[in-house]
């Protein structure tokens, strides 16, 4: 078996250091063709009597992983070298070669040939790294060919010449991918391929036409060796460069090396740099740090800020250019904020964009060869330039593009197609556009998940009953409180009065774990998704439907298994005990937020569930009373609801979502829950605890908040947040909607709340500010949100219940996960947030409406305004957008004011405006909502 | 070790004085020596060479450093040899230091010449990267596996032996070397940096015993030694290096001539070693 | 990092339950009472016995039964990164500690009262696994200075990386952080005279983990009998029997 035969590799690291690696070669490793007489065939993955097996050159993975991933190319052997090399350079396409070797439904066969001993090659002196794995890859591709005799042919496919030139020597065959792809004889392939840097000449020339664009655009990016020397040394800094979602002339660097951000004004500075790319930055002159003076600069090029839905956080918000400096005084003062501009990429982030194609002018000859340009949906993203030959057809679509490279003589940069979604403005196309764009796996469910799931019809068994752990709470009146036509009910609620006076008050969950165990694959997917996603039209489910609807749901009437947290309450909603225990209950109703304050309000009713209701609310109130004394915020937000239409999904009424009592006693319950469960598992773990923060807003971020205030003469105080909360219920002004508008900003200027693992910060920064809670996790949700799922592992391993899985030992993959989670959380409140938008645009094409608005911001040609019935804010121009607002309009930014100059006319902040919604298409296929003043 | 009886020490008193010693030998003749090289894959260079059931292992690593002010131009050698107990269980503990500082230190002497560099066996100008800078350090461990005397000359044999297995990697200095700092350094995995030994003396110890002198004494021989002269001489016949260890007294004469005998013994070593650590390279290519 | 390729092959193209190349060679020291080196791929250690021999240090001179001292030494070239340090350190220490005991377990010193026996145990090369590599030297030499004893002693590691149990961690296995559970068995009694363990592991898991480092054991003993049938053939040809 084994082939005792090692041999020194030698490897460089930070310091000099020779290391031996022992590297054993084998001849028991097979050929993976299922034809083969002389190789084992049990893992064989190839076709059973392949024509061509193709094997592929690095630089084909490496460029082509689109074009690999169309099912045209198949019968594939994947050399481990090339895989190797793969993954040193990319480990997104490494990720997505694995995903194809491991599809059954393709036939890539991986053939370790560095651990075979007739395809092993020893390094010969004077060889490059390069040119040795080039020998490997024919070595092993001449081996598959005197291997399968005649049995099936063999091609090499590869890009380089020089490689391709010595295969033939050796009488491999071999071809590029381009002619390999044309020998398939489908057009639609062509598109796929990434051109080779030698064709781009070709579309040069196109750009000839406007000879102005010829020039160097950007500066050249330094060779890593300058990059690392510089960083070493402090000139440049190195950081994750972050585009300004709303003005993606900007970006950010946050830079560990200066302690702050470096902010990085327009694309010649950003020099080809990608959101998410990790940049060496250097600082510029501080003479040249730049006062961004006009909030308006998005839109001096071309771009434009489109309607959107009103933030729900700081992280949805644009940000504002610089906090602190709103004074305006001081203005010619050069900013503090330093600004600098990209000398190199460290890491690329490029991955493929969803978007449209610029409408442009048919070329002549239609279905040759067209040059387009490419809009990604993504505001952050450049232009990209493809090269397409199905121009008529794609333009009304939406595709996903992919970048390829950027030429410093280009100011845009190259990428290829990769496919078609669908028609632009297509309900369907455009949701799916939602998901792509924000990450979201929307595949069903593999059989190797759906095997995990127990047999259906399911029901509560005798072992169940019978085992110790699990209390048989089944006699307990438990109900459930939903929105309307929930069916992944994670929680129920009972509320018992005790002989002594006081309440038994229990919060009964999904037990999920009971079905979802570590290390599966149900798991492992439960766990890369995150979270269920709720989009206007449909939800995407985190865990497959049988177990999200109907196993774990806890339905009424019959029994389900459940994980409690049950308090001993007196009537003054002081906690006295608290335990936990497995269970199993009987839900007796599944009660409507409508139906559950419904009855709570008749005063007729006097049956058990309805007092049990009323004792609870009761609780609740006192509760979320002594909650906000402790400084919790009541903050708002403006979500809104849409009645869809059941058959067509179009929308057919829209409106701000009506927060009832009943709302807030589940809820109250469902936090107090949360809270006991978050100190129960830091006692028992306190470093491998999954824990929710909400960090406390700096200064810099109330800032415009503060301004707002101050201009329409409310002075909040922001030093703590009990001080914020009083001095929000103290802003109240002439009108009723006043106050919740205030609040409306206020919750925008505050980042979300995250996950993290408790060992990765110190007890002081474990606070909730949003909640005023000194711990807070995530318990009550495990159907639809997979935090909760570690949690309810962490508190049965704290109570004895189960061992603790071995990943929360591993602290490095523990804080990977919670990063996951909050990625997801993040993208999956994006994704809801974009439906909406897409929705309100479907249901504002065929209604017009003129509503009233309120101003929330003012610009130099006019101001944002916020649409409180439809929960949506854009902006509201005073002036042509191609003019500026100084000729006729006077801004003043101490006042929040916009005025006309002779003084006719004034809008000032928060003022009510009547508008216009329309939704208008200014070009062909791309419909906007338009906002205007009556 | 335990002691010798009477008769013991006078059979091999006896024996040198007839010029037939207890194993067989003359007094001028070496055990048979074995070299092997490659012996420690981790190292830049390292060989094994043993001499009857004398074993001892040198391994060369170098490492980037920066040239000492006095000495910009040139890189830096140090040796340093540990005895194993293995060897004997007298160096277990702290027992091996006295005998392995004083092999490092006639090593040393016999190896690198003076504190200025000069008369080194190689040359040490070749180490350096960027003059001032950058130069390579190269350690030379010597570690005494299995000990019956005459440790110094296998140890000399082994350091030479591992020096002409040594391969530098190539380096390449970042382009702009601006100023103060240390430059930034590329290693290149592919061409190695090959050291010229032929000017690398070979130690001949030459051990007094009653009036005669023997080279290549054992442990039971050095027991009955009364001085012992140690000379390192290159391929050109040139003395590099002498030390003279042991209480008794020598004439001067007996020096010189010891001098020149060690020279003649030196030529029949040196070729011996040569075609030794040829053998043993082309063994270690082969496998 | 992926330690072990969804192929089944780990870095050095070994399976999880496969052992690197064993290599071993008795009466290497000339001077020795008893010597031997054992390789375990890059892993080379030679260990020398002294003894049964006078007992040097009077006042540890015990009546009943031999005394059995060990050290264990580095040498300076036996990592990647050179390093100078004197013996003694707290490693070392614990190393000879456990080859020491170990081996006094399997000895019969009952037999041999008021004697000393040394082991010392000298790393040339260390790749991961020194202290099993240094078990099964330690053996050797003693059989080699034909120093009675109740049984071999041999050891072998296993870890657990990726979800999968492997066997005989190399360097950059056993730098993965994961756990490492090092077995030394008497092969013949099969009774497991040594058990350490670093990093968590759960049980169940663990047993498993055992189980294949038992394994390896077994494997290394059927090896080292090879070797001393061998050597002892080479002897009686020598003395011509």
């Amino acid at each position: 078996m084994l082939h005792n035969k090692s041999f020194v590799r030698k490897t460089k690291s930070g310091k000099i250091t020779k290391n031996v690696r022992e590297h054993y070669l084998r001849d028991d490793i097979y050929c993976g063709v299922p034809a083969c007489k002389s190789c084992d065939s049990s893992a064989a993955r190839l076709s059973a009597c392949p024509s061509t097996i193709l094997i592929l050159d690095t630089n084909v993975v490496l460029n082509q992983i689109d074009l690999i991933e169309n099912p045209a190319i198949d019968d594939v052997v994947v050399l481990s070298i090339v895989l190797q090399e793969v993954r040193n350079k990319n480990m997104a396409v490494y990720n997505r070669v694995r995903a194809l070797c491991s599809n059954s439904a393709r036939k890539f066969f991986v053939f370790s040939n560095e651990h075979h001993k007739d395809t092993f090659v020893q390094d010969m002196a004077g060889e490059s790294k390069n040119d040795r794995n080039d020998r490997a890859i024919r070595v092993a591709a001449q081996w598959y060919q005197n291997h399968l005799g005649g049995v099936a042919k063999v091609l090499l496919i590869t890009n380089d010449r020089e490689n391709k030139r010595k295969a033939m020597e050796m009488g491999i065959s071999a071809e590029t991918i381009e002619t390999y792809v044309k020998t398939l004889g489908q057009q639609d392939l062509l598109d796929l391929l990434v051109r080779p840097p030698s064709e781009d000449v070709v579309m040069e020339e196109v750009e000839d036409l406007r000879p102005s664009k010829r020039k160097v655009i950007y500066a050249e990016h330094k060779p890593m060796s300058e990059i690392t020397s510089g960083l070493h040394r402090g000139i440049y800094h190195q950081g994750k460069l972050r585009v300004n979602r709303y003005n993606p002339f900007e970006a950010y660097v946050g830079s560990e090396s200066i302690g702050d951000e470096i902010i990085i004004y327009d694309r010649t500075n950003m020099n080809r740099a990608f959101d998410g790319d990790i940049v060496a930055v250097e600082l510029l002159p501080q003479e040249q740090w730049q006062e961004e003076n006009s909030l308006s600069l998005a839109d001096e090029e071309h771009e434009e800020e489109d309607v959107h839905l009103v933030p729900g956080s700081a992280d949805d918000a644009p940000r504002t250019a610089n906090p602190g400096q709103g004074s305006g005084a001081n203005a010619d003062l050069p900013s503090s904020r330093p600004s600098g501009r990209v000398v190199g990429i460290i890491k690329r982030n490029w991955h493929s964009y969803c978007g449209s194609l610029e409408p442009m002018p048919m070329p002549a000859g239609d279905g040759g060869v067209a040059h387009a340009l490419f809009v990604s949906k993504d505001r952050r993203i450049p232009k990209i330039r493809i090269q397409t030959r199905q121009l008529g057809n794609l333009v009304s679509k939406r595709i996903v593009v992919t970048v390829d490279s950027w030429d410093r003589m280009s100011r845009y940069p190259s990428g290829h197609y990769v496919r078609t979604i669908g028609e632009i403005g297509d309900r369907d196309t455009e949701s799916e556009v939602v998901l792509i764009e924000n990450d979201i796996d929307a595949r069903p469910f593999s059989s190797q998940v759906l095997a995990c799931l127990p047999p259906l019809p399911w029901s509560v068994s005798s072992e169940d009953l019978a085992n110790p752990i699990r209390q048989d709470l089944r006699h307990i009146r438990a109900f459930s409180v939903d929105p309307p036509g929930c069916k992944d009910i994670d929680d129920a609620l009972h509320c018992t009065a005790l002989p002594n006076g006081n309440f038994e008050v229990g919060v009964h969950i999904a037990d999920v774990t009971n079905f979802v165990h570590p290390g599966t694959p149900l798991d492992d997917e439960a766990s890369q998704r995150g979270t269920s996603v709720y989009l206007v039209e449909r939800r995407i489910d985190m865990l497959p439907k049988p177990l999200t609807e109907d196993i774990c749901s806890l339905r009424a009437d019959v029994e389900r298994l459940a994980f409690s947290v049950i308090w001993e309450m007196t009537p003054e909603a002081e906690i006295i005990s608290t335990r936990y225990t497995k269970s199993i209950i009987k839900s007796c109703a599944a009660l409507s937020y409508i139906e559950a304050q419904a009855r709570m309000d008749d005063s007729r009713l006097v049956d058990p569930l309805t007092t049990d209701l009323r004792n609870m609310n009761a609780l609740a109130k006192i509760m979320r009373q002594r909650r906000i004394e402790r400084g919790a915020l009541t903050l708002a937000s403006a979500e809104v609801k849409f009645q869809i239409d059941t058959e067509t999904h179009d929308p057919l009424d829209i409106g701000m979502y009506q927060i009832r009592e009943a709302n807030q006693m589940v809820e109250e319950f469902m936090l107090a829950a949360n809270v006991s469960v978050a100190e129960k598992i830091l006692k028992h773990f306190p470093v491998c605890s999954l824990l929710r923060r909400h960090p406390t807003p700096t200064k810099e971020m109330l800032e415009p908040l503060l301004r707002t205030a101050a201009a329409v003469g409310v002075n909040l105080d922001v030093s703590t947040s009990r001080a914020l909360a009083d001095s929000l219920d103290r802003a109240v002004g002439d009108d009723p909607y006043f106050n919740k508008l205030i609040r409306i900003l206020a919750t925008r200027c505050m980042t979300q709340a995250v996950y993290f693992c408790s060992g990765d910060l110190s007890p002081p920064e474990y606070h909730h500010y949003g909640l005023a809670a000194p711990l807070y996790t995530h318990f009550t949700s495990p159907i639809r949100r997979y935090a909760d799922v570690i949690v309810h592992r962490l508190l049965a391993a704290s109570l004895g219940i189960y061992k603790l899985p071995t990943v929360f030992q591993d602290a490095a993959q523990l804080t990977s996960i919670a990063d996951n989670l909050n990625y997801r959380h993040r993208n999956a409140q994006m994704a809801s947030r974009s439906s909406v938008e897409l929705h309100t645009l479907v249901y504002f094409r065929k209604r017009p409406t003129d509503t009233e608005a309120r101003i929330v911001k003012i610009r130099s040609n006019g101001f944002i305004v916020f649409v409180p019935k439809y929960g949506i804010e854009g902006p509201v121009y005073l002036t042509e957008r191609s003019e500026k607002g100084e000729g006729e309009w006077f801004m003043d930014e101490q006042q929040q004011q916009i005025r006309k100059m002779d003084g006719s006319v004034t809008y000032g902040v928060l003022q009510k405006v009547q508008i216009h919604l329309e939704v208008v298409e200014p070009q062909p296929n791309r419909p906007k909502l338009q906002l205007t003043l009556i | 070790m335990t002691g010798l009886s009477v008769g013991e020490k006078l059979f091999i008193q006896g024996g040198i004085a007839q010029d037939l010693r207890t194993d067989g030998r003359k007094r001028l003749t070496y055990r048979p020596i074995y070299v092997e090289t490659g012996v420690i894959p981790q190292a830049n260079g390292s060989a094994r060479v043993r001499l009857g059931g004398t074993d001892v292992i040198a391994s060369v690593k170098a490492e980037i450093g920066r040239p000492s002010p006095m000495q910009p131009d040139k890189g830096k050698v140090a040796i340093y040899v540990s005895c194993s107990p293995t060897a004997a269980p007298m160096f277990e503990g702290r027992g091996d230091e006295e005998l392995s500082a004083e092999l490092s230190i006639a090593l040393q002497r016999c190896l690198l010449g003076g504190k200025s560099g000069a008369g080194a066996g190689i040359d040490l100008s070749s180490l350096v990267v960027v003059e001032g800078k950058v130069c390579w350090d190269l350690y030379i461990d010597g570690l005494v596996v299995s000990s019956d005397g005459n440790l110094l000359d296998a140890l000399g044999a082994a350091v030479k032996a591992a020096l002409s297995n040594t391969g530098i990697p190539r380096v390449q200095v970042a382009a702009d070397t601006t100023g103060e700092d240390q430059p930034e350094v590329d290693i290149s995995d592919e061409e190695f940096l090959q050291f010229d030994t032929s000017n690398l003396p070979v130690i001949v110890t030459l051990t007094k015993v009653g009036r005669h002198y023997i080279v290549d004494a054992t442990s039971e021989e050095e027991s009955q030694m009364s001085s012992a002269v140690s000379i390192s001489i290159n391929r050109r016949g040139h003395t590099c290096g002498l030390s003279k260890r042991g209480g008794a007294g020598l004439d001067p004469s007996v020096i010189l001539d010891m001098i020149s005998v060690a020279k003649h013994v030196s030529e029949q070593l040196m070729n011996k070693l040569d075609s030794e650590i040829s053998a043993a390279e082309a063994i270690e290519d082969d496998s | 990092m992926e330690y072990v390729s969804p192929e089944g092959l780990r870095i050095d193209g070994r399976r999880p339950m496969e052992m690197r190349k064993l290599h071993a060679e008795m009466g290497v020291v000339a001077k020795a009472d008893g010597s031997a080196v054992f390789v375990m791929g890059n892993t080379k250690v030679i260990a020398a016995v002294y003894g049964p021999r006078e007992v040097q240090n009077r006042s540890q001179q015990m009546s009943d039964q031999a005394l059995v001292r060990c050290e264990y030494s580095m040498a300076n070239f036996s990592t990647g990164d050179r390093m100078r340090k004197g013996k003694g350190d707290r490693r070392s220490t614990e190393i000879s500690l456990v080859v020491r005991q170990t081996m006094e377990a399997c000895i019969l010193t009952h037999l041999m009262p008021r004697s000393q026996i040394d082991i010392y145990v000298q790393v040339l090369q260390a790749d991961g696994g020194t202290r099993c590599a240094c078990i099964n030297a330690a053996t050797l030499a003693l059989a080699d200075a034909a120093i009675p004893m109740r049984d071999l002693v041999t050891s072998c590691s296993a870890g657990y990386l990726n979800s999968t149990p492997l066997l005989d961690l190399n360097y950059v296995e056993d730098s993965a952080g994961g756990p490492d559970v090092t077995v030394g068995i008497l092969p013949k009694m099969d009774k497991v005279t040594l058990l350490q363990m670093d990093s968590k592991l759960p049980i169940d898991t663990f047993d498993n983990v055992m189980q294949l480092a038992i394994e390896g054991c077994k494997a290394v003993a059927t090896y080292i009998r090879e070797v001393l049938l061998e050597n002892t053939k080479q002897l009686e040809y020598h003395r011509g029997v």
